[in-house]
């Protein structure tokens, strides 16, 4: 057999690819050791310098933007400023509990930002809105997924070899049938090697 | 390159926030294509395979189970909606994301079959979609950085960098596998093995669009 059929054969392995597939990617991203890389600073959402709001012991680090509701807006930017008009107004906006929780201590404001009725990441939901339906949507077939292999192939396992009678039957003989080939197959190769 | 080089005259935008969406002759053409493709499929049943048996002159059907059929039919349809919406959007982190929920859904399209060779493809490319999410956001991300936006009417003015190419390439290895373009196609092409023949169309289907897409996309970065 010439090498490129023995390429070929090497790569029709589902079992191999995943193992290929690391090895490129892993050498593509050593390459990127010698990129010069550099941050352009003009961010379209930019975040404050690290520990910044923490040394200014705002009780919201590391999540203050400033802003009152309604009134006046936030530091929050977007990208076209004309489709998002009124962004900013509420990202301050916090529930009674949450501004209880901000007069007890400085160091809550990871739990303010996370919790519903505190701030409001205007970035996730008003003006890449779109995105955070996807990343759900991403979420929840994966859960459709998970859910109907664990209904029917774990928990449901009687109704499933009810519904799936002809396939299963195929299966078997599938089985017989792939057996009878590879014989085959091993049986032609050992000719051809002779 | 300029979106309109590549895509023809602008015909309109839908503004959704900071992701624009932007109508060209080319995005509109192939989002009709993926939509009437789509309802094509959620219309049409599945084929009963028919297969000779060994020594015998039998035969054997394997036809698809109605639940199986009917979440086969379900992911094929958001398959479709996803690939749709890769062909039309307008910004680079949307695109990575649509692709991402093709990656997925298209093992799950498998994953409701009973043949262990079919599985165990379906399983491997799994495998491969989860480590290809690396490079598919990690090359968004680079890009991001490196320019500080994401709309590709707005990269498509700035003149690329290295570390924008670098990004770039990152993002084909990404789509490269979360699609199972050659030369990591083998576990694709097992599991097109599978009865159910319109909802396997759409894995074809959905991979071939989404490359023709992401060269658009990339030759709008890197030129």
């Amino acid at each position: 057999m010439s090498k490129i059929g023995k390429l070929w054969n090497a790569l029709a392995n589902p079992d191999r690819i995943p193992k290929l597939y690391s090895l490129v990617l892993a050498a593509f991203l050593l390459v990127g050791f010698l990129v010069p890389i550099s941050l352009d600073t003009n961010q379209i959402y930019p975040r404050p310098v690290p520990q910044e709001q923490v040394d200014e012991e705002s009780p919201l680090a590391p999540y203050d933007r400033g802003g009152k509701v309604l009134k006046t807006p936030g530091i929050i930017k977007a990208q076209y400023s004309e489709n998002s008009k009124s962004i900013g107004m509420i990202t301050s906006y916090m529930s009674p509990q949450a501004i209880l929780v901000q007069s007890i201590s400085p160091y809550f404001g990871t739990s303010i930002y996370s919790s519903p009725g505190g701030l409001i990441d205007e970035v996730l939901y008003y003006s890449r809105g779109f995105d955070t339906i996807l990343e759900s949507t991403i979420l929840m077939m994966s859960f459709v997924i998970a859910s109907w292999l664990v209904v029917n192939f774990t928990m449901n396992t009687r109704r499933a070899e009810k519904d799936s009678k002809n396939s299963k039957k195929a299966n078997i003989k599938n089985i017989n049938i792939s057996k009878n080939i590879s014989k085959i197959d091993s049986s032609s190769l050992n000719k051809e090697e002779e | 390159m300029d979106i309109t080089t590549l895509g023809g005259n602008i015909l309109g935008t839908i503004p959704l926030g900071d992701i624009v969406i932007y109508l060209t002759p080319f995005h509109l053409f192939m989002f009709v294509v993926v939509l009437i493709f789509t309802a094509l499929i959620a219309m049409s049943r599945t084929e009963t395979q028919v297969e000779a048996e060994f020594g015998t002159l039998k035969e054997s059907k394997v036809s698809v189970g109605l639940s199986e059929f009917k979440t086969r039919r379900f992911l094929a349809i958001v398959c479709g909606l996803a690939t749709a919406g890769a062909m039309i959007t307008g910004d680079l982190f949307n695109i990575t994301l649509f692709i991402a929920l093709i990656g997925i859904v298209n093992v799950g399209i498998v994953s409701a079959v009973k043949q262990v060779d079919v599985l165990d493809a379906a399983y491997q490319y799994g495998i491969i979609a989860m480590i290809s999410s690396l490079p598919l956001f990690g090359g968004a991300a680079m890009i991001l950085a490196a320019t500080g936006t994401l709309s590709l009417f707005v990269l498509s003015g700035i003149a690329a960098t290295p570390m924008m190419i670098f990004g770039a390439i990152l993002l084909l290895i990404g789509i490269a596998g979360e699609t199972g373009i050659a030369p990591f196609f083998a576990t694709k092409a097992e599991m097109f093995r599978t009865p159910g023949s319109p909802f396997i169309l759409i894995i074809h289907l959905s991979s071939l669009m989404v490359i023709i897409r992401a060269i658009e996309v990339l030759l709008i970065i890197v030129t």
